[in-house]
C-alpha cells in the first residue's frame, strides 16, 4: 500500500493563505494607484500643451502679414510666456522653420510626424536623450502668401514627472511587499495563538490514563469551533469507559461464576476424604462432582463461542436459511419439555435469511428455551416471522409472564446477568444464553431488542436479508467433496 | 478392536486408555507426535484418536501422512479450540469425526463405537429386537410383549438410536444431535423429558425395565435385564 502523504501543517496553510490574499489585494490596489497617478500627470501635461496650441493656432490663423517675421516671433513668444517649460516650433509646407522657441530642437518631431498629420496628435518623443510630450497640429487657414499650411509642434519635457513616477512606483511596491510580509507574519502568529486551545486539549487528553476514563473535557471550556471535537471525544471516552468496565466486570463475573462450583467441589472432596466412606458414598460424591464439572465445561464452551463470535464476526458458512423450518425443528425438540410444563408453541409467518444455519438455530433455540422457561403454566410461546418488502426480516419470540422491570431490560443480554440474584443457580443454565443470541445476531449484522409490558415479554430480532457485513462463502472450498 | 491414542497430556491420555480398555478395547498410547506418527504408519489399528495440538509433529501431519499413504483407518481428532477453521481443516484432511475439549468421556466412547462399527455391519436389517421389544423399521411399528405401542416419529428415532447402541451410555448431547440434529448444549432438560415419555410407553407397563439412567453421563438401553 502506498503511504499517504501527510497533509501540510495548518499553520503553514493559513499563513500561506493570508500571504497570498494580501499580495493579491495589495497588488491590485498598487496597480490602480500607479495607473491613476500616471494618467493624472499625462492629462495635466496635455492640457497645458493644448492651451498653447489653441493660442498659437488662433494667432497664426489670424495673422495676415506673413512678411512681418519679427511681429510673428514676438506674438508667439508672448504666447509662451508663463509656460516656461514648453517649446514651440512652427514649420511651413516646404519644411522651412517659421518659428522655433529657444530650447530643444523640435524639427525632428515635425519631420517624423510628417505631412499626413491631420488635426491634433499628442505623443511622447525622444529628442536628444530627453523625453517630451509633444502636440502636433496642422494650421490650414494661414495667410495665402504664408506658404501654408503650417505644422505646429508644442513640446514639454516630462522627465521630472517620469522620475517622480518611477520613484513613486518603487516606494509603492516596496510598501506592498512589506505589508504582505507583515500580514503573513501576523497571520502566522494569530494561527499559532489560536492553536493554543488545541495544545491545551492535547495536554489534557494526555493526562487521561486508563484508570480515569470517566473524566471528560467540559465542552464549554473550549473555543466554539472545538466544541464538536470535545463532545465526540467525550462520547468516545464514555464508550471506552463502558467497554473497559464491561471487561473488568466480565473478569470478576467469570471468577465469581467459577468460584461457586470450585468451592462446592473442594468442600465436597475434602469432607469426603476426611474419613473413610463406603463405595456408594464415594460414587455419590463423584456424581455430584460430575454435575459441577459439566456446568463448568458448558460455561467454558459458551465463553469460547462468545469470544469467537465477538472477535471474528465474519460468518463463513453462509447459506439460505428458512427460519420457519428452523423454528419447526426447534419446536419438535422443545415440544415434550414445553408440553410437560403445559405450554403451547405457535409459529406464524415465514422468513428466509442468509447466514450460518447452526448459529441462527442456536440463537432461536436459546430464545425459545428462555421463553418457555419463563412462561407460566398454560401459556403460549409465540414465534412470529415476517419479511418486509425492504428485505428486512423480523423474528419475534414472545411469551406471557411477569413483567421485567425496565431497568433490567438493557442488561438482559449481558453475560451472566440475572434479574433475580437469589435464583442464581436455578435451572437457568450458566447465564450466557441471551448473550450468545445477541452475539450471533450482531455477527449477522442484525439487531435485537426486548420489551416487556402488559404481562408479555417480547424479543425482536431484525435481520437484513443479505447483510452487507457478511463475507461471501469461500470459493476455494467448492471443489472439495 | 485396536485403538491408537496420540495425546501428549499425561492425565487425559492415561484416563482415556483406562476408560477405553475397560470398555473392552485394546489401546496403544503415543505420548508425542513422533511416536504417534510411527505407530500410526506401521501398526494396524481400527481407529486413531488424535490430539491435533502436539509439541513436535502435530496431529494434522499424522493425519495427512496416513491419508497420503492410502490408509483409510477412521480418525477422530481432539481439538482444544472450538474453532470452525479447525473442524473444517480436520474434515478436509480426511478425519472422520472430532471432539472439542473438554468433552464427556461417554460422548467420546459413543463416537468411538460408532466409528468402529462404521463399514463393518451394513445396516440392512429391517427388524430390531431387544428382549421382548421389537422395532419394525420398514413399517415404523413398535411392539413389546406382543402389544402394539404408539410412538411419535421422534420417539421412534430415539428408541432406534438406543437399540442400535444398546449397552452403551448415550450422553444427552449425543442424543440431541442424533435425534433432533441439535448440535449445541442446551441448558434445559429436554432430553430427560423425552426419555421419561419414552419410558412411560415402553418400560412402565412392562418388566424388565430396559432404559436406565447412568448418573452424570446419560442413558443406556440395557439388554442383560438386571435392575
Amino acid at each position: 500500500m502506498r503511504r499517504m502523504r501527510r497533509p501540510l501543517s495548518l499553520t503553514l496553510r493559513l499563513t500561506l493563505l493570508f500571504g497570498v490574499t494580501a499580495a493579491i489585494v495589495f497588488a491590485v490596489f498598487g496597480w490602480i494607484i500607479s495607473q491613476s497617478t500616471e494618467r493624472h500627470f499625462a492629462a495635466e501635461d496635455t492640457s497645458e500643451l493644448e492651451i498653447i496650441a489653441r493660442a498659437a493656432h488662433d494667432m497664426l490663423s489670424g495673422f495676415r502679414t506673413p512678411g512681418d517675421v519679427t511681429q510673428l516671433k514676438q506674438r508667439l513668444d508672448d504666447i509662451l510666456v508663463g509656460h516656461h517649460n514648453a517649446s514651440l516650433y512652427v514649420v511651413n509646407k516646404d519644411g522651412q522653420t517659421v518659428y522655433a522657441s529657444p530650447g530643444p530642437d523640435l524639427s525632428a518631431i515635425a519631420t517624423a510626424a510628417g505631412r499626413e498629420t491631420e488635426g491634433k496628435v499628442v505623443n511622447q518623443w525622444q529628442v536628444a536623450n530627453h523625453t517630451y510630450t509633444a502636440l502636433i497640429q496642422l494650421v490650414r487657414e494661414v495667410a495665402p502668401a504664408a506658404n501654408g499650411p503650417y505644422t505646429l509642434v508644442i513640446a514639454a519635457p516630462i522627465e521630472a514627472h517620469l522620475h517622480f513616477l518611477a520613484a513613486f512606483r518603487r516606494t509603492l511596491w516596496f510598501m506592498i511587499a512589506s505589508c504582505v510580509a507583515i500580514v503573513s507574519l501576523l497571520g502566522w502568529v494569530a494561527v499559532r495563538q489560536s492553536h493554543a486551545p488545541l495544545h491545551d486539549i492535547v495536554a489534557r487528553i494526555r493526562r487521561i490514563s486508563a484508570n480515569e476514563l470517566n473524566t471528560h473535557l467540559p465542552p464549554e471550556t473550549v473555543p466554539y469551533e472545538l466544541t464538536e471535537l470535545a463532545v465526540s471525544f467525550n462520547e468516545m471516552l464514555q464508550r471506552m469507559d463502558a467497554a473497559f468496565h464491561r471487561l473488568s466486570d466480565l473478569n470478576s463475573d467469570i471468577a465469581h461464576e467459577l468460584r461457586t462450583p470450585i468451592t462446592n467441589l473442594m468442600t465436597q472432596t475434602q469432607v469426603a476424604l476426611s474419613r473413610a466412606r463406603t463405595i456408594d458414598e464415594y460414587r455419590e460424591i463423584l456424581y455430584s462432582n460430575m454435575e459441577e464439572y459439566e456446568r463448568m465445561a458448558q460455561m467454558v464452551g459458551d465463553m469460547l463461542l462468545l469470544a469467537q463470535t465477538d472477535n471474528h464476526p465474519q460468518i463463513k458458512n453462509i447459506e439460505e436459511v428458512n427460519l420457519a423450518d428452523e423454528a419447526h425443528a426447534l419446536f419438535e425438540y422443545y415440544d415434550g419439555w414445553a408440553e410437560e410444563r403445559g405450554i403451547a408453541l405457535t409459529l406464524e409467518g415465514v422468513a428466509t435469511v442468509s447466514g450460518d444455519r447452526l448459529m441462527l438455530r442456536r440463537a432461536l433455540g436459546n430464545l425459545l428455551s428462555n421463553a418457555i422457561r419463563h412462561t407460566p403454566v398454560g401459556g403460549t410461546v409465540r414465534v412470529k416471522l415476517d419479511t418486509s418488502t425492504a428485505g428486512n426480516n423480523s423474528i419475534v419470540v414472545e411469551n406471557p409472564g411477569p413483567e421485567i422491570p425496565s431497568e433490567h431490560l438493557p442488561k438482559l443480554f449481558d453475560r451472566f446477568y440475572r434479574i433475580d440474584l437469589s435464583r442464581q443457580r436455578g435451572g437457568d443454565g450458566v447465564g450466557l444464553g441471551l448473550a450468545i443470541v445477541k452475539s450471533i445476531v450482531t455477527a449477522h449484522g442484525g439487531k435485537i431488542d426486548v420489551a416487556s409490558a402488559e404481562g408479555c415479554t417480547r424479543f425482536q430480532i431484525a435481520l437484513r436479508k443479505r447483510p452487507a457485513s457478511m463475507r461471501r462463502p469461500r470459493q476455494d472450498r467448492a471443489g472439495d467433496s | 478392536m485396536k485403538i491408537l491414542i496420540v495425546e501428549d497430556e499425561a492425565k487425559i491420555s492415561e484416563y482415556l486408555r483406562q476408560g477405553l480398555t475397560e470398555a473392552g478395547l485394546m489401546v496403544d498410547l503415543a505420548r508425542n507426535g513422533l511416536d504417534g506418527h510411527h505407530f500410526a504408519m506401521t501398526g494396524s489399528y481400527d481407529l486413531v484418536i488424535l490430539d491435533v495440538l502436539l509439541p513436535d509433529v502435530d496431529g494434522w501431519r499424522i493425519l495427512q501422512a496416513l491419508r497420503e499413504a492410502g490408509n483409510k483407518v477412521p480418525v477422530l481428532f481432539l481439538t482444544a479450540r472450538d474453532s470452525v477453521d479447525d473442524r473444517v481443516k480436520g474434515l478436509e484432511l480426511g478425519a472422520d469425526d472430532y471432539l472439542v475439549k473438554p468433552f464427556a468421556f461417554a460422548e467420546l466412547l459413543a463416537r468411538v463405537r460408532t466409528l468402529l462399527r462404521r463399514g463393518a455391519v451394513p445396516a440392512t436389517e429391517t427388524m430390531l429386537r431387544v428382549a421382548d421389544l421389537e422395532l419394525d423399521l420398514m413399517r415404523r411399528r413398535v411392539t413389546r410383549a406382543g402389544q402394539r405401542i404408539q410412538l411419535t416419529a421422534k420417539e421412534f428415532a430415539l428408541l432406534e438410536l438406543m437399540i442400535r447402541h444398546h449397552d452403551e451410555v448415550l450422553p444427552r448431547s449425543l442424543i440431541a444431535s442424533q435425534v433432533w440434529d441439535m448440535n449445541f448444549d442446551s441448558d434445559t432438560n429436554v432430553i430427560d423429558v423425552a426419555i421419561r415419555r419414552l419410558r412411560s410407553k415402553i418400560d412402565d407397563p412392562f418388566e424388565p425395565k430396559l432404559i436406565h439412567t447412568v448418573r452424570g453421563m446419560g442413558y443406556m438401553l440395557e439388554t442383560s435385564g438386571e435392575g
